[in-house]
Parts: C-alpha cells; structure tokens; sequence
C-alpha cells in the first residue's frame, strides 16, 4: 500500500520534501500546492506525473493520506486548520516551528485532539544519528544524573546582513534556529522552565537575532539547570550547528551534528563520529535525517501508529519559547 | 592500473568544509579562505601531480582563478567547475525571501552581466514557461564568470552540475534537466558533468531514461568505509562497474578526514572504471605529499 501525499509551499523545504517522497517506494507524490504564479508555471512545466495547483480547496477529492506543509510559518495555522476542515487529510506533517506563537501552537493542538490522526514537526535533529546516540546514553544512565547542560544553536545565515534584512517572516532567531536545540534538551531531559532571557537584535530594532537564557528542570526529581545560546550572525558558521554540553554526576557528553564525545569520572572516554553510527541511508540529500524523517512519518501513517515529535510535542518547544520571550519582556518593564 | 588517471585538487577547504566536523573546519583557521593562500596551495598540487581544479563556482574560487591564471601557461590546471554553488544560492533565498526573490536576484545578476547569449536564453525562458532555455541561459552566465576570471586560455574541462540539483532532478525524475545539460555541453564543446551523493540511482535513472553516459563526467563519494555512498558501497561499487563509458571522478576518498591516505588509495586502486580523484588539500606539505602520492600509486 502507497500513501498519497501532496506538498504545500515549493520552496526550499518544499522541494527536499517533495524530492524524498517521490523516492520513497511506499509513497505517491499526487500534489504540488503553491500560491507564486511564477514558482507554479514552472513547477508544472519541470516536474511531470504530479499536479501542481494553486489553492488548498483544489487538494479536496484527491484521496490523500497525508499533506506537508512547508510555507512561511506564519501561514501554518490557517492552512493546517483548512486541511482539516476540508478534510484534505488526516494525517500533516509541518515544517518546525509549528506555528508563529504560543496561543497558535495550543489552537492547533486543540485541533488534532479533535481530529487524530497522525501529526508531526520537522524537529530533524532527533534523527540524526548522533543525538540518536546521546539519547541513548542518557536513558542507559552511563552520565547518572545529570546536573548541567549547554546548548547552542548557530549559524551565519544573518552574518553581515543590511539592516532591515528579511528575517521576520522566520520569527526570529530561537523560533527558526534554537528550536531545534530546544526541542532536543526537551527530548533529553523532559520538562523545563526559563529562568531568565537576553534576546538581542542585531540587524533591525525588532529582530531577534541573538539569545541567551537559562532554564531549570520542572515536574520531576532532576536538579537539573541549563542554559541556551542562539545565534544567527555567528562568523564561522557557514552551516548551522547544534550541540550540547552534558554534565552528570558520573562524566560529561559533547555532542554535536558530527559527533559524540564521552568522558567518565574513572577516566575512560569515548569518541563516535557519525561514520560509526551507521548514517546509512537510501537516498542522500540535504542531510541524512531527512530522509529518516520522511521515512518515519510515512510508517506511522502506514502503520496506524503515533509519529514523534508531534504537535503537542512541539507545543512544549512553543511554550519555552513564550517563556523567554515573557521573561524578556517582564525584564524590559522592570529596567523601564 | 594502467590508463592514467586525472588528479584533482578539491575545493572544499577553501570554503571552510569538512563533513568530519564543524569544529575541524573552522580549527583550519582563516588562511585557506584567502585566495592568495589557496591558490598556492592549487599551485603546489599541479608542481606534485595534479592535472586540474574541481571547485564550486564562487566569488573564492573565481578570485583563486584570477591568481592562477596569471601564472604560466604550461602550469594552468584543467577547470572541473560544479555550478550553482548552493550553499550561496540558499542563504541568497534566505536574505531575498524565499525561491520567488532568489530568481529575481539571479535575473538581474544575469540581465546585468551582459551576456547576450545569456540575456536572450533567459527572456526565452521567462517569456516561453521554458525551464530548458532558463538552465542554458544559466550556464551561459556561469561560463561567462567563469572565463572572465580564468582568461580565455583556461582549460574548461567540464560544468557539473551541484549535487542538490542533480539528486532532486533524479529524484523528482527530471530527466529534460540531464538531456538539456548534455546536449548544451557537448555543443559547447566542454565536458557535461554530474555531482550526485547517489551515484547508483543516477546509473539506474540513465539506464532507464535511456541517457547515453559516453562524455559524461560524473563526480561522486567512493571510499573505504561506504562513508556517503547511497544506498550501499556494494551498490555504488557494482553501478561503477556498469559505467565503463563515463568519467567517473570520485571525491570523499578520505571519508572526510576519517581515512589516512595510503589506506584511502589502497581502496580506489581497485575501483573497476575509475577515471578521476579528487582530493582537498589545506597545507602545503599535504598538496606535496598527496599528489605525489597519488601520481605514484594511480599512474
């Protein structure tokens, strides 16, 4: 059995996307939505066997298993709430972050509550195969308890840009970068509660192009303090980078997009790179977890289960966010 | 190994590259993203054994080719050049706003270059919806860039195509962009070329869509470890044996720093049908040791 899947939003993401599933033996790609009349009339012109339309409604009637929605973020909700609606599909991955705010992320969480189905957000990292293996270490107990993390999140995708540079429609720097490393400290430590917030701009007076804060583990017997660095103008980081630092009462971990390093209290340590974690994969482009990605939310589909990390996974990504953003304000009041 | 095979200085150093590590990267420092340093370093590498340069198209390597071909005439490498340089491209998308203000961009860099040819294959594109007259006007105007910086004397070998063109065009079963490309090419009289991190599906794809491979450089990872080789080392190794007509180069011979070099060639000696290596080297005794190297157990 092949899942029908349409893609909406040719962009960038939308296109890796579309490519993955077009290679995916348990996939047909039935659709292509994209509201650019330009990116459309050469979109139908350049990709044979796969429709391209315009409009969400002309989605309705095809039959499909599952929609991915790949647009700018803040047109995430309305088009995800039209896919249910209409009853396009039951079943929507989202490019991260799922939404543009906290109160949107809950009224989409709301929704799938409503609707079930199969629901799920591009957070990649998770299926990269280092943190992959970090993960692992972690849940082992080969750290013990851990009481310290650093995680960092750069990129110099905004180094050097005029001010009043495009970074809006990205909602800033720890909604389109951070996040990432968010969602793994969450996947890694579970619950977290902001402490206090620096968010900078660097480029225009309402960007945010830089973050600082640090967060303290909740609901649960971990004490357990962190701190997270985010930043889009970094030199140096021609592709963006994430990693964390891991203390625990029994060594440190470092890991990274490469690599994962151990260092135990009794004085053995251990390196893996991702050479000797088996990155294997069918097909390779944009990075390995994609494809991992793609792979594993089609399954779910395929196999009635539940994929992860879903919405109200990422509602837990939304929520740190909202924290610091709160903190940060409540700062700014209280300077005034 | 009797045919001689063509060794090429790799690009990636210059541009801050190591798909070992980040860290690694940027622990090389500042130097090999100065031209004057990393054309020394191309230098070095043709005095030791290199024929050629394979490098993205960017404002690095073009200024690289400025240096370069101010040298000697005897002394100037063979042009492997991979176009677009995507990494460029992306975040040129991400400060213009996403694909629609990308092509915009790259309309007006392209209407500015005076490039008739170019000009004139673009309008037609635009104007016609034709995706086949926009990819040679394109070309046209990397090859203009090209030629600007290199001289007209460059030895332009081949224009590959990038990787994540190539790879979406397979998966996305383009097979128009592959027959554009090399017919373009082959009127052009400059070698078409493929860069793929799937270079056994690109094989099956050419068998099926019927795509002759004589001429055809194709760039892909071969290594020891299988490091990069989609889906399988097995697979790439038994879809190499299959391509006796193309030139195949291979990159990613050192499983990106994770291979010593005697070991990396220890492997590729071997590969059935192998035409190329290509290798990025960021000091100078390594530009010495590695070509003299690969002069000595490939030639």
């Amino acid at each position: 059995m092949k899942a029908k899947v349409a893609v909406v939003g040719l962009g960038k993401m939308g296109l890796l996307h579309a490519s993955i599933l077009s290679v995916l033996d348990d996939v047909e790609l039935v659709a292509l939505c994209e509201k650019s009349t330009l990116v459309r009339r050469f979109g139908k012109r350049i990709i044979q066997g796969v429709s391209v339309v315009a409009d969400l409604a002309e989605l309705c009637g095809m039959g499909l298993d599952a929609v991915y929605v790949t647009t700018p973020v803040p047109s995430h909700l309305p088009i995800i709430k039209a896919i249910y609606t209409k009853g396009i599909a039951h079943n929507v991955f989202v490019e991260k972050p799922l939404a543009s705010s906290y109160a949107e992320v809950e009224e989409l969480c709301n929704l799938t509550r409503n609707q079930g189905g199969v629901n799920m957000v591009g957070y990649n990292r998770r299926f990269s195969v280092t943190f992959r293996k970090a993960k692992q270490i972690l849940d082992e107990g080969t750290l013990q308890e851990p009481s310290f993390f650093e995680g960092y999140a750069y990129s110099s995708d905004f180094l050097g840009a005029k001010m009043g540079s495009k970074t809006s429609s990205r909602g800033g720097v720890i909604s389109d970068l951070g996040c990432h490393v968010v969602d793994l400290a969450l996947w890694f430590f579970g619950q977290l509660e902001v402490e206090s917030a620096k968010l900078e701009s660097l480029i225009g007076s309402d960007s945010e192009d830089s973050a600082y804060f640090k967060v303290r583990a909740s609901g649960g017997p971990l004490a357990l303090g962190g701190e997270f660095k985010s930043s889009w103008c970094m030199e140096g980081y021609r592709l963006p980078e994430i990693g964390l630092l891991i203390k625990g009462s029994n060594g440190t971990m470092k890991v990274d997009e490469d690599k994962v390093e151990l260092k135990l209290d009794d004085g053995s340590s251990f390196l893996w790179h991702k050479h000797d974690l088996g990155d294997d994969v069918s097909f390779f482009i944009g990075g390995t977890e994609y494809l991992r990605e793609d792979e594993f939310f089609i399954g779910s589909i395929l196999n009635g289960s539940n994929a992860e990390p879903s919405f109200q996974t990422a509602c837990k990504v939304e929520e740190i966010i909202d924290q610091v953003k709160r903190v940060k304000e409540k700062s700014r009041r209280n300077e005034q | 190994m009797n045919s001689k095979k063509l060794l090429l200085v790799g690009d990636n150093p210059f541009h801050g590259i190591s798909h070992l590590s980040q860290e690694r990267a940027t622990s090389r420092g500042n130097d090999l993203a100065h031209p004057n340093y990393a054309a020394d370093l191309v230098r070095k590498s043709l005095e030791n054994g290199a024929d050629g340069f394979m490098f993205t198209v960017s404002e690095t390597t073009l200024s690289i080719l400025r240096i370069i071909s101010k040298g000697e005439e005897h002394n100037r490498p063979q042009l492997y050049a991979i176009v677009p340089y995507a990494y460029e491209f992306v975040r040129l998308a991400v400060l213009a706003g996403g694909v629609p203000g990308l092509a915009m961009k790259l309309a007006q860099q392209i209407a500015f270059s005076g490039n008739w040819k170019a000009i004139v294959n673009g309008l037609r594109g635009v104007i016609g919806t034709d995706p086949a007259s926009l990819l040679r006007s394109y070309i046209l105007y990397e090859a203009s860039r090209l030629k600007s910086s290199a001289g007209k004397k460059a030895a332009l070998a081949s224009i590959l195509l990038h990787e994540v063109v190539t790879d979406m065009a397979l998966a996305l079963n383009m097979d128009w962009l592959f027959r554009t490309h090399i017919e373009f090419m082959l009127d052009c009289r400059i070698k078409p070329g493929f860069e793929t991190r799937n270079f056994a599906y690109l094989v099956k794809k050419f068998e099926e869509w019927g795509i002759d491979f004589r001429g055809v450089v194709i760039a892909a990872p071969f290594n020891a470890l299988g490091f990069q080789m989609c889906p399988s080392r097995e697979e790439c190794e038994k879809a190499l044996a299959k391509t006796s007509e193309a030139e195949v180069i291979v990159f990613s011979i050192l499983a990106s720093g994770y291979l010593k070099l005697p070991e990396a060639i220890e492997y590729i000696v071997n590969l059935p049908n192998l035409k190329g290596v290509a290798v990025g080297v960021s000091k100078k005794h390594h530009a010495c040791e590695t070509f003299k190297l690969l002069k000595e157990k490939l030639r």
